[in-house]
C-alpha cells in the first residue's frame, strides 16, 4: 500500500491502465464470482444457518431424480455412440481410402454450421409426425406411431450424429499429424491393416480420443435441446429440469441445486481431462514426417461394407441440412404436409424476413446482441491476456484463474446464478435490478464466452516474438501506443477469428436465453425453438426453416473467416488488388 | 564514450554478470563475444535499458544512463530476431520510430529515403511488406529501422547468425564500410569468432559472466590471455612434456614443461623454415578442402594438427614421415 501510494506521489501510475483493472476486477466480482457465490448461499443456507434442504426437496422429486438418472445415462450411452460414429467418419474421410470421401466429409462437417435447437429442430422435421423418413416408413409400416421419434432413442440418436463436431476438428487433425512412416514400417515387418490399426494408429490417438470423449460426456450431461424438442414426457435430462423448476417460485433451488450438481460434474471432468492432457500426447519422434496416404481396405467384404456404412452416414448428417433448406422454399401446405410438388416452391418466406417486422425482428435482436457481446469479449479477453502476459507483480497474474472460471460451469448455472442474484438491487450494481432487463442477457453471453476467448487470445499474446514491443521501445513508443500500432495488428486475425466464432456461436444461442430473455426481444433460438412445438403455425415453422438456412449461410462464412484463413484469403486478394490497380496508376 | 563499472546483473537470485568494467571509445566497433550464456547479450540488454543492473553503473558519454528510460538512451538496436513489425511494409516499419517522435511527413520521407538509399533499400522493396522480403533483406531493414533516428550507439545482437554462410560475409562487409561511414560507436554481440575478428576494433571475450580478455583482434587471436580465449577464439595444438622438452633443447628456451603449450594449428608447418624447432612426426591423417590441407600427425607421442595452404605439392601420404616445424614465438602458456 505504502509502495502504491509512493508511485501516486512520484506520479508513477499509469492512470488508464489503473481504471482499466479496476473495471475488470468489478467486472468479475460482478458476474463471474459473486452470482456463484450467491447461488451456493441460496440454496445452502437458511435463514442464515446451514441447510440440506434443498438436497431432500430434491431426494423427494421423482421428476428431478429421474432428470438426473437420465443425465449420466444419456451422457454414457452418447459417449459410446458418439464416438463410434465420430471415429468411424473421421476413418472414412481421413484414414482409410473411400470413394467420393471429400463429398462425404463435407456432409459429415455439418455439424459444424448448426447446433443446439436449430439442429434439433431440423432432425425433428425429418424424422417427426410429418417428416420424410416418418412418410417413408409408413409406407411399409401403415401401423406404426407417426409420433415415434420421441424419448430416449431419439435423443441418443440425434446426439449420436450431431456431437461429432470434436472428431472432426480434432481427431482428424490428429490422424493427420501421424507419421506415415510408422504405418510403413508395421507393413515392412508384416502387420495386417486390422493390426496396424489397432496397434499402432488408434493408441497414438488415444489421448485426443480420450479429450473428445470426455467433452463428449460433458455434452450429453448438459444437452438441453435434445430432451427438450424430442425427449418427451417420459425423458427429461437435468437442464430441461433446471429451466421447468426455475420458472416456479417454489422450485427455483431445487433448479439451483440441479444447476450445482452439473456444474461440479463438469469441473470434475474438465479437471481430469486436464491432468490427462498434461500427461502428454504422443509427439511422434520421427525427424522427416512423412505424410498420411489413405489406406484402401484389403478385404473387398469389409471394403464394401464400409463404403455402405460411409454413405449411409452421410445420407444421415446431410438430410436435416437439404429438408431444412427445400422446405424454407416451400409454401405452409407443403410444410404441414410434408409433401412438396412444383407449385410449392415459393420466395414467400424469404421475403417475409426482409418485409415483416415480426419475421426479421429476432435475427435483428441475435445480431445485436452477438455483435455486442462478440466485441466486448474480444476487449475483455485482449485486456486480461495483456495484462497476464506483462504481469510484473503476483497480483496480476491472478486475473486468469478468475477470468476462467466460467469454462468450469454449465450455461444454466451461469444463467441461474445471474438471475437469482441480480433480482434484487445490488450495491455492485449501483442498487439497479437486473432480472427482466435486456441487459441481463447481454452480460450473460459475455460471461459465457470469456473462457475460450482469453484461451485463444491468450496463446497469440504468448507466440508474440518478445523482441516486436523491445523495438518499439527503443523507438521511443510508448506501451499504449505500441500494443495498438504493433501488438495489436499482429494478433487482429486471432481476435477476429474468435470474435467471429463467438458471433456465430449466440446467433442462435438457447441455453441461456431460455432463462434469461427480455419477453419484447426473444432471439432467434427462443424462437426456431417455439417453431418446433405442435403448437406452432406452419408460418412459424417456415420462418423457422428460413432462419435456420440463414443461420448456416452465416455459419460456413464465419467458420471460413474464422477456422479455416479467410480473414487472411481475403487480405491477401485485397493486397493483390491494391498492388494492381496501384501498378494501372504507374 | 561508453563506461561499464563493476556492473552486477541478476535474474532472480542468479548471478549472470558479476563485476564487469570496461571502456568503449566513441567511433569503436566492439564486439562482446562469448559462447552462449556467458553474459554477453545480457550486458548489452543492460545498456540498452531493457535490464536493470542490481549494482555499478553504466555510463554514456559521462552520464550515468542506469535509471534513464530506453527511449531516452538514444541507442539503436538490431534484435537477432530482426523484431520487424510484421503487419507494416518496409517504409512503415522504417518510419515508425520517426512517427512516434512526431517528425513532419516531408521530414519523414526524406529520412527514410536517405538511409534506404545508404543500406540499398530499393523503392519497390520500400512498399513491400517485410514478410515478402528474403532474410538478407530483412536484416538490412533492421539496421534501417535502428540507424535512420540518428542514434548514438548502436547494438547489434547475432544481427548475422540467421543468414546462410554467404550472405553472412557479404553483409559483414557492408555493415563494417557502413559503421566506417556514420562513425557510429558499435557494439555487436556474436558467438562467431571469424565474425568477431573481421568486423571489430576490439573485442571482449566474456565466459561465465566474467571478461576473460579485452583486447584488439590481433591481440586477442596471438596472444591469448588465457586458455578458455585461445581455445575459444580459434583451432590449438596443445603441446605436452615431450614436444616441449625437445624445444627447449633445440632453441634453448624455457617453456615449463610440466604446463601445456598452446600453438595455433595453422602455425605449426611442415615446410623448412628457419629459427624453428624441427620435431620428426608421421602422417595419421589428410583432410584436403580445396583451398588448405589439415594434416593429424603423431609426434613424440602426442598428436598435432597443422593446417598446410595448397601450394601445389602433392599431399603428404598417411604413414609418411615428415617434419614438423615450431616456432617458439607462437607457443603460449598460462
Amino acid at each position: 500500500m505504502n509502495k502504491m501510494i509512493k508511485k501516486f506521489k512520484d506520479g508513477n501510475v499509469n492512470i488508464p491502465s489503473l481504471i482499466l483493472k479496476v473495471a475488470l476486477i468489478w467486472f468479475i466480482f460482478s458476474f463471474l464470482i459473486f452470482p456463484n457465490i450467491n447461488l451456493l448461499i441460496n440454496v445452502f443456507v437458511k435463514d442464515g444457518q446451514f441447510s440440506t434442504a434443498a438436497v431432500s426437496k430434491i431426494m423427494s422429486s421423482a421428476r428431478a431424480m429421474n432428470s438426473l438418472k437420465n443425465s449420466f445415462i444419456l451422457a454414457t450411452a452418447s459417449m459410446v455412440t458418439v464416438n463410434i460414429s465420430g471415429i468411424l467418419i473421421v476413418l472414412f474421410t481421413e484414414y482409410f481410402d473411400i470413394k467420393g470421401a471429400k463429398i462425404l466429409s463435407l456432409g459429415f462437417l455439418t455439424t459444424l454450421i448448426y447446433g443446439g435447437v436449430v439442429l434439433v429442430t431440423g432432425y425433428k422435421f425429418v424424422y417427426g409426425s410429418s417428416g420424410i423418413v416418418t412418410k417413408v416408413l409408413m409406407n411399409f409400416f401403415p401401423q406404426m406411431d407417426p409420433n415415434w421419434f420421441v424419448g430416449f432413442g431419439a435423443v441418443l440418436f440425434i446426439m449420436t450424429f450431431s456431437g461429432t463436431s470434436n472428431h472432426m476438428m480434432f481427431l482428424s487433425n490428429a490422424i493427420r499429424g501421424l507419421d506415415y512412416h510408422t504405418i510403413e514400417a508395421a507393413k515392412n515387418m508384416g502387420a495386417s491393416q486390422g493390426t496396424i490399426l489397432f496397434r499402432i494408429v488408434l493408441p497414438v490417438l488415444k489421448p485426443t480420443i480420450f479429450a473428445i470423449t470426455i467433452l463428449t460426456f460433458l455434452a450429453g450431461l448438459s444437452t438441453m435441446a435434445g430432451p427438450l424438442i424430442v425427449g418427451g414426457p417420459d425423458f427429461q435430462t437435468i437442464n430441461p429440469m433446471i429451466k421447468t423448476f426455475a420458472q416456479m417460485q417454489n422450485s427455483r433451488e431445487i433448479a439451483a441445486l440441479l444447476a450445482i450438481i452439473l456444474g461440479v460434474a463438469t469441473s470434475i471432468l474438465l479437471i481430469i481431462m486436464q491432468k490427462v492432457e498434461k500427461k502428454g500426447n504422443y509427439i511422434s519422434v520421427s525427424k522427416t514426417k512423412a505424410k498420411i496416404s489413405r489406406q484402401k481396405i484389403e478385404n473387398p467384404v469389409l471394403n464394401v461394407i464400409a463404403h455402405i456404412v460411409a454413405y449411409v452416414m452421410f445420407v444421415i448428417y446431410m438430410l436435416p441440412v437439404v429438408y431444412v433448406f427445400i422446405f424454407s422454399f416451400t409454401d405452409s401446405l407443403a410444410i404441414k404436409t410434408g409433401r412438396i410438388s412444383f407449385s410449392s416452391f415459393t420466395l414467400k418466406n424469404y421475403r417475409h424476413l426482409f418485409e415483416m417486422p415480426s419475421a426479421y425482428k429476432p435475427y435483428l435482436v441475435s445480431l445485436v446482441y452477438s455483435i455486442v457481446a462478440a466485441v466486448v469479449v474480444a476487449f475483455i479477453a485482449v485486456a486480461v491476456a495483456r495484462i497476464v502476459t506483462k504481469a510484473k507483480n503476483k497480483w496480476d497474474k491472478v486475473y486468469e484463474p478468475l477470468i476462467l472460471i466460467p469454462w468450469l460451469l454449465p450455461s444454466t448455472l451461469i444463467a441461474m446464478g445471474l438471475m437469482m442474484t441480480y433480482d434484487v438491487g445490488r450495491v455492485n450494481l449501483f442498487g439497479k435490478v437486473l432480472i427482466g432487463t435486456p441487459v441481463m442477457m447481454l452480460f450473460a453471453y459475455i460471461v459465457v464466452k470469456i473462457p475460450f476467448s482469453y484461451r485463444m487470445i491468450r496463446a497469440s499474446f504468448f507466440s508474440l516474438d518478445g523482441n516486436l514491443e523491445e523495438a518499439a521501445k527503443v523507438m521511443g513508443a510508448k506501451p499504449f501506443y505500441t500494443l495498438r500500432r504493433v501488438i495489436l495488428p499482429v494478433i487482429m486475425p486471432v481476435v477476429l477469428s474468435v470474435m467471429v466464432l463467438n458471433f456465430n456461436s449466440l446467433l442462435s444461442e438457447y441455453d441461456l436465453s431460455v432463462f434469461l430473455y427480455h419477453p419484447f426481444l426473444q432471439p432467434l433460438g427462443i424462437v426456431i425453438k417455439g417453431a418446433s412445438e405442435e403448437t406452432a403455425t406452419t408460418e412459424a415453422q417456415a420462418m423457422a426453416f428460413v432462419y435456420s438456412v440463414i443461420l448456416m449461410v452465416i455459419s460456413t462464412a464465419s467458420l471460413w473467416l474464422g477456422r479455416y484463413g479467410g480473414f487472411s484469403i481475403l487480405k491477401r486478394i485485397i493486397l493483390r488488388r491494391t498492388k494492381k490497380e496501384a501498378g494501372d496508376k504507374e | 564514450m561508453i563506461a561499464f563499472k563493476q556492473v552486477e546483473i541478476k535474474y532472480g537470485n542468479f548471478v549472470a554478470i558479476e563485476n564487469l568494467n570496461l571502456e568503449i571509445q566513441e567511433g569503436e566497433f566492439f564486439t562482446f563475444l562469448g559462447p552462449s550464456g556467458c553474459g554477453k547479450t545480457t550486458s548489452l540488454r543492460a545498456l540498452v535499458g531493457f535490464l536493470t543492473p542490481s549494482r555499478g553503473e553504466i555510463l554514456v558519454a559521462g552520464r550515468n544512463v542506469v535509471n534513464m528510460p530506453v527511449e531516452k538512451r538514444e541507442i539503436g538496436m538490431v534484435f537477432q530476431s530482426y523484431a520487424l513489425f510484421p503487419t507494416m511494409t518496409v517504409f512503415d516499419n522504417i518510419a515508425f520510430g520517426l512517427k512516434v517522435k512526431k517528425f513532419s511527413k516531408t521530414e519523414i520521407e526524406g529520412k527514410v529515403r536517405a538511409v534506404a538509399d545508404k543500406i540499398k533499400i530499393t523503392d519497390a522493396q520500400l512498399q513491400k511488406n517485410v514478410s515478402e522480403l528474403s532474410g538478407g533483406q530483412q536484416q538490412r531493414v533492421a539496421l534501417a529501422r535502428a540507424i535512420v533516428l540518428e542514434p548514438k550507439i548502436l547494438c547489434l545482437d547475432e544481427p548475422l547468425s540467421n543468414l546462410d554462410a554467404k550472405l553472412r560475409i557479404d553483409l559483414r562487409r557492408e555493415l563494417k564500410r557502413l559503421q566506417k561511414d556514420l562513425g557510429i560507436t558499435t557494439l555487436y554481440v556474436t558467438h562467431d569468432q571469424e565474425e568477431a575478428l573481421t568486423l571489430s576494433d576490439r573485442i571482449a571475450v566474456f565466459n561465465n559472466g566474467y571478461i576473460e580478455q579485452v583486447g584488439t583482434p590481433y591481440e586477442i587471436y596471438n596472444h591469448s590471455s588465457s586458455e578458455f580465449v585461445c581455445d575459444f577464439i580459434g583451432d590449438i595444438n596443445r603441446l605436452g612434456k615431450n614436444i616441449l622438452t625437445e624445444i627447449n633443447t633445440q632453441l634453448a628456451t624455457s617453456f615449463k614443461t610440466d604446463a601445456t603449450g598452446f600453438v595455433r594449428i595453422e602455425r605449426c608447418l611442415t615446410r623448412a623454415r628457419s629459427g624453428f624447432a624441427v620435431l620428426d612426426a608421421v602422417v595419421q591423417d589428410c583432410e584436403f578442402n580445396g583451398i588448405l590441407t589439415k594434416y593429424t600427425l603423431s609426434c613424440m607421442g602426442e598428436t598435432v594438427k597443422c593446417l598446410e595452404k595448397n601450394d601445389g605439392y602433392m599431399f603428404y601420404k598417411v604413414g609418411e614421415s615428415v617434419e614438423l616445424y615450431i616456432d617458439p614465438k607462437d607457443i603460449m602458456q598460462f
